[in-house]
C-alpha cells in the first residue's frame, strides 16, 4: 500500500510553507478585527458580527490548516453532512424553544430567580 | 524495524499462495477515522454553544454585563498564542513530510510550550475570577438574588473553557506520546499518520476556541471596563 504518498519534495514544501504563513497572517488580521469590532462597527449587533468573523476564521483553519481543500472529496462530503446535521439540530431546537409550552413551569424561563 | 509490514499469505487447497489484503498502513483510512472522531467533538461543543445561545436570548442584558467583566487582555493573549501554536504544529507536520525529523520535533516542542502557556494564563484568569467571588459553587454564583442570567453565563463559561482546557491538556499528552513515537522510529516521514492526526486534533482545539472567545469575551466588549 502506498504509505509515502503524502511526503513532499522541496518545491512543494516551500509552497505549502508559504500557504501556512499567509493563512497565519489572515487569521491574525481577523483576530485583530475581532478585538476592534465592538468599538468600531456593528456595535449594536456584536454577537452576529463576531459569529461572522468566527466563521471566516473557521473556514481558513478547516480549508488550509486541516487540509480539507486538498483532501479527497469524500472527506469534504462527510464534513458537509456533519455540519448539515448540526444545523438541523440547531434549527429544530430554535423552533422548539420558540414554542416552549412550559415557560411558566421552568425556573430558567419563568423569571422567579431574577 | 519500525512499521515493517509482514504480509499475511493464505494458501489454497492446490498449494497456491495468495496475499491477504492488510490495512496496517492505510493512510487514508486512518485519516478518515480521525475525521469521524472529530465530528463527535463538534457535536458535543455545538450542543453547548446552542445552550449558550439560548440562555443569551433569555438574558441578553445579564450576559452582556457578565461578559464585560471577563479579562479580555488575557483571553485575547490566549487567542493569539493558540493561533500561533496551530501554525507551529502545521509547520512541524510539513517538516516531517519533507523528511526533516529533527525540525519537526522542534516545532512539536514549541507547540507544547505554547499549549502549556495557554493553560498557565487560563489558570491566572480563573484565579482572578475566584478572587472576585466568581467560581462554580462559590461566592456570587451561590448567592440568592444574584441575577440568574449571570449565573448561567458563568456556569457555561467555566464548563466550556474548562472542557476546552481539558482538551488542551490531552493535546499536550498526545504531543508527548508523538515525540516518544518519533524517537522510537515508529513515526517517520514515510509513516506519519499519527503526526497528521494529532495536528488535526490540535487544529480542532484551536477551532473550538475561535468560537469560545467571541461568545464569552466579546459580546460585552462594548460595555467593558
Amino acid at each position: 500500500m502506498a504509505t509515502n504518498e503524502q511526503t513532499v519534495d522541496t518545491a512543494l514544501y516551500e509552497r505549502e510553507k508559504g500557504t501556512y504563513h499567509k493563512i497565519l497572517i489572515g487569521l491574525l488580521i481577523l483576530t485583530a478585527i475581532t478585538f476592534v469590532q465592538p468599538h468600531l462597527f456593528l456595535a449594536h449587533a456584536t454577537f452576529e458580527a463576531q459569529l461572522l468573523i468566527g466563521f471566516a476564521k473557521a473556514w481558513l483553519i478547516v480549508a488550509y490548516y486541516m487540509h480539507l481543500k486538498s483532501e479527497k472529496p469524500v472527506i469534504g462530503i462527510m464534513v458537509a453532512f456533519a455540519l448539515m446535521l448540526v444545523l438541523f439540530f440547531f434549527v429544530t431546537t430554535i423552533i422548539d424553544v420558540h414554542h416552549f409550552q412550559f415557560t411558566d413551569e421552568s425556573y430558567i424561563t419563568n423569571g422567579t430567580l431574577k | 524495524m519500525a512499521h515493517e509490514y509482514v504480509p499475511e499469505v493464505a494458501i489454497d487447497r492446490e498449494g497456491n499462495e495468495h496475499l491477504v489484503q492488510g490495512w496496517q498502513d492505510d493512510y487514508f483510512g486512518g485519516k478518515m477515522g480521525f475525521w469521524l472522531f472529530m465530528f463527535t467533538e463538534v457535536m458535543m461543543f455545538s450542543a453547548m454553544f446552542l445552550t449558550l445561545s439560548y440562555y443569551y436570548t433569555l438574558h441578553p442584558q445579564d450576559y452582556t454585563e457578565a461578559s464585560a467583566h471577563l479579562n479580555r487582555l488575557l483571553g485575547g493573549f490566549n487567542t493569539v498564542i493558540l493561533l500561533i501554536s496551530a501554525w507551529t504544529m502545521g509547520l512541524g507536520l510539513l517538516k516531517m513530510r519533507s523528511g526533516d525529523v529533527s525540525g519537526a520535533k522542534k516545532f512539536i516542542l514549541a507547540t507544547m510550550f505554547i499549549a502549556a502557556l495557554f493553560l498557565v494564563v487560563k489558570g491566572f484568569e480563573w484565579h482572578e475570577e475566584y478572587e472576585h467571588g466568581i467560581f462554580l459553587g462559590h461566592g456570587h454564583l451561590i448567592e440568592e438574588g444574584y441575577p440568574l442570567g449571570k449565573k448561567l453565563f458563568y456556569g457555561m463559561y467555566f464548563t466550556m473553557t474548562g472542557l476546552h482546557g481539558f482538551h488542551v491538556l490531552i493535546g499536550i499528552g498526545l504531543m508527548i506520546w508523538l515525540l516518544k513515537r518519533i524517537n522510537a522510529g515508529k513515526v517517520t516521514p514515510e509513516h506519519h499518520i499519527l503526526h497528521f492526526n494529532i495536528a488535526l486534533y490540535w487544529d480542532l482545539v484551536h477551532l473550538i476556541w475561535v468560537f469560545v472567545f467571541p461568545y464569552f469575551y466579546m459580546i460585552g466588549a462594548a460595555h467593558g471596563h
